[in-house]
């Protein structure tokens, strides 16, 4: 038997390096939060101010509005997806001609860069240019330029969104669909159960877990999207666009605003902490839940 | 047996070594790119043997060193990356390692490299408005006392005195000093469609519509006149009225109207005051009338201008025009050489006109008399951070590109002028005629023309104000409150930062 100390000296380069690349960066950003600093102010030096950047955050309807709209696209997105997914999911489970083709061409998405998706939409969409306006017009007489129109611009990053990320969830759920037991289904069939009643009593318990574990991927992602809305929109039109990411950035990069931006930093990391707390505890109830109705 | 071994994967390897092969073969059967060293230095004047025997005589300690560079990925910049930087490789053994990249990119990785001192960069594009704040914060080496400190180092063609004064923007004021060496200088110029006003049918037309002779516009109320009717008479012919540069999200909005359309109805130095203040209630014009009007005008310009524009930032603006989608705009003059001269570009090649552009009653004046301007003056220098690993390779390599024999080719391909000979160089001559005398303009007209104005907090106010202009195209707030909202921000963001109190 290896002594703990044998244990302790393996993992001892992975936690060195995990607390240089993770933890000192974290620590500096929660002390940095505490001071009001930029370089570029009349005072180029760090002054204390005690928990003031995080009581301006309370204030900042900048801040809350941005949270606020990050909240709402990520909500959208991830509600499309979960639904595109399950039926596309179902649809898989089912043999039909050129199934292999449809499942390779429809992942290509996922190995896209964020940012190749966002510029590769950028060009349908820039008003004047793209094929996207020029068919909308022509054949529906829409004017759409995601430069002016505020919805246009949401919508049409949620529909980025769904078609960046719903191949992941549908193959998510199709690897959950494809190993659940064909016993209960084939069971509730003799029993006379309908289509509707074998998907709300057995396929949505029997794959919950596998739901709520890719809600939370995808609502982490989501929430935190800024390449692909950095290319597409630029936060813009206006500031209909500009989700806490990219408020962040700007407040930390261009503004230069250090102090403030890791006051701001650190919220949304608690408030993601707190939703990821909130779904793992979903997750383990859900799960809890099985076992307890397997059992009885 | 192993998968390793088996016939079939051995196969499969060999074919997948064929692509590679082929595009070795290829490789060595292509001609040399265009950029490649060779090629760029044969174009450039012979430069008297003693200079070319300083460069490697200097470099000779330095044989081998990379340095490392950024910049916005402009024609001036690029032509230095395919061009120059070749050349100097090839001339002294040191490998400058230029990277060109977006606007907001270069200033994010420069400031964050100089600020946190890691030396990555031994040299780096300043922008003529970022220069105040990058000599508050010391990150700039002082070249001036370098050259002193190491005369081996000065090259004997280097002279700052054959700088326009534009170089005046990178000295330090208190001391004369030079932090950066320019290496573009250009104005953003009004640009129309010579075919199109000079066609007798067109001409007809708009004088039936107006009354008036069609020619570039003197004032906002003729440019509207003539962009409402080249929107109307384009309708059918992808062509509009104008460019508007009015991206939103982007900050090429708000330099568009801050650097361009607002000091041509006199209101200067984004109408904040000497004293920092923004508001007119105390003391500034950002929110005045004045601004108003111009935010007013431009705005209102949208209607006539292509549906990309508010997806324009400079490059979408120059490519608009380019494209013969608009028959006049503001175009910042390092694209007018392309766009007139370059037919795999360009679509009006041969078509496009410069002038003066248009301003409100006064300012022209007021610029004539020193105390205003009438639009931007841009341009950009290279400075050496003080962080730099290889200060003395990229002191060479600055001269090398401040010299006199790189400057007119440069010049006339990508329209940027920093040395007052090169106006009167053939090949700038000959660019200017294809330009219609974009290079006259900028030589003669130059001066009512300014950089921005020396703050040291340019970025950051500007972050501030940008969000109102924003809104003020999108319509979510009229000019009037996007301006009296932008000026409170403003003022209560100054005091924050410490310059106003």
């Amino acid at each position: 038997m290896q002594s703990p100390r044998t244990g302790w000296g393996l993992l001892a380069p992975t936690l060195i390096i995990l607390a240089i690349t993770g933890l000192l960066p974290f620590l500096y950003v929660v002390y940095v939060g505490f001071f009001d600093w930029n370089p570029f102010a009349a005072t180029k030096d760090m002054v204390f101010a005690g928990v003031n950047n995080y009581r301006r955050l309370v204030f900042d309807n900048d801040f809350l509005q941005s949270l606020g709209r990050t909240l709402v696209f990520a909500v959208c997105a991830v509600a499309s997806e979960l639904v595109l997914g399950f039926l596309l999911a179902q649809t898989l489970t089912k043999e039909f001609p050129g199934k292999t083709f449809f499942r390779t061409v429809f992942a290509l998405p996922l190995m896209v860069a964020p940012i190749a998706v966002g510029a590769t939409w950028r060009l349908l969409t820039m008003p004047g240019l793209g094929p996207l306006p020029y068919y909308l017009d022509k054949l529906f007489g829409l004017n759409y330029n995601i430069g002016i129109f505020s919805d246009q611009a949401t919508l049409t990053l949620v529909l980025m969104d769904i078609w960046h990320w719903t191949p992941f969830v549908t193959l998510v759920f199709l690897a959950g669909l494809i190993s659940l037991p064909k016993e209960p289904f084939e069971q509730a069939q003799v029993d006379g159960a309908n289509r509707w009643q074998i998907f709300r009593y057995l396929t949505v318990p029997m794959l919950m877990p596998i739901i709520l574990t890719t809600v939370f991927i995808r609502m982490m992602d989501a929430l935190r999207i800024v390449d692909e809305a950095w290319m597409l929109t630029n936060g813009g039109p206006g500031t209909s666009t500009l989700f806490i990411g990219i408020h962040i950035w700007r407040i930390v990069f261009p503004k230069t605003d250090y102090g403030y931006g890791s006051a701001m930093s650190l919220l949304v990391l608690y408030l993601t902490i707190v939703l990821c707390w909130l779904l793992f505890v979903a997750i383990t109830s859900a799960r809890q839940h099985e076992v307890e109705g397997m059992r009885g | 047996m192993s998968a390793n071994k088996h016939p079939l994967y051995a196969a499969r390897k060999a074919w997948t070594l064929v692509p590679a092969l082929v595009m070795t073969l290829a490789a060595c059967a292509a001609p040399p790119p265009a950029a490649a060293p060779a090629a760029p230095a044969a174009e450039q004047p012979a430069a008297p043997a003693a200079e070319m025997s300083f460069w490697a005589k200097a470099a000779e300690p330095y044989k081998g060193v990379t340095i490392r560079g950024i910049s916005e990925s402009t024609p001036p910049s690029n032509y230095v990356k395919d061009v120059l930087a070749p050349a100097f490789e090839k001339e002294t053994g040191i490998r400058v390692d230029f990277e060109t990249t977006s606007w907001d990119q270069q200033y994010d990785k420069a400031i964050k490299d100089m600020e946190a001192g890691t030396g990555i960069y031994d040299f780096v594009y300043i922008e003529q408005d970022i220069i105040y704040s990058y000599l508050k914060n010391n990150y700039l080496t002082n070249l001036t006392q370098m050259l002193k400190d190491k005369p081996e180092l000065a090259s004997p063609d280097f002279d700052i005195s054959k700088f326009t004064s534009f170089i005046n923007y990178f000295k330090d004021p208190s001391t004369g000093d030079v932090y950066g060496i320019p290496m573009e200088a250009f104005v953003k110029v009004y640009v129309y469609r010579k075919d199109l006003f000079d066609d007798p049918e067109v001409q007809k037309a708009f004088k039936e519509k107006t009354g008036r002779d069609l020619k570039p516009a003197t004032t906002f109320e003729e440019y509207a006149e003539i962009a409402d009717f080249f929107t109307e008479w384009g309708k059918d012919k992808e062509l509009w009225g104008t460019t508007v540069q009015a991206v939103t999200g982007h900050p090429a909005s708000f330099y568009e109207f801050f650097e361009t359309i607002a000091p041509s109805f006199g209101v200067y130095n984004w109408g904040i005051s000497q004293d920092y203040r923004a508001s007119v209630d105390k003391g500034g014009s950002l929110n005045g009338d004045k601004a108003k009007k111009a935010l007013e005008f431009w705005v209102g310009q949208l209607k006539n201008a292509p549906p990309e524009a508010t997806k324009s930032t400079w490059d979408e603006v120059a490519a608009t025009f380019a494209a013969g989608r608009a028959a006049q705009g503001w175009i910042y003059g390092e694209n007018v050489a392309w766009i007139a001269s370059d037919p795999t570009r360009s679509k009006v090649v041969g078509k496009v006109g410069v002038a003066l552009p248009p301003t409100a009653e006064g300012v022209i004046e007021e610029a004539k008399a020193g105390k205003g301007y009438i639009g931007y003056y841009d341009g950009g220098a290279f400075g050496i951070p003080v962080s730099s690993k290889n200060k003395e390779a990229a002191l060479l390599w600055l001269q090398y590109i401040g010299q006199p024999a790189v400057q007119p080719e440069w010049a006339a391909k990508s329209a940027r002028i920093v040395h007052t000979d090169t106006f009167n160089d053939p090949k700038v001559a000959e660019m200017d005629t294809q330009t219609n005398g974009y290079y006259t303009l900028l030589r003669e007209q130059g001066p009512l023309f300014a950089g921005a104005p020396p703050f040291p907090f340019h970025a950051q106010l500007r972050e501030v104000i940008a969000p109102f202009i924003y809104k003020a195209i999108t319509g979510e707030l009229s000019p009037s409150d996007a301006l009296d909202q932008a000026a409170k921000a403003a003022d209560e963001e100054l005091v924050k930062l410490g310059y106003a109190k």
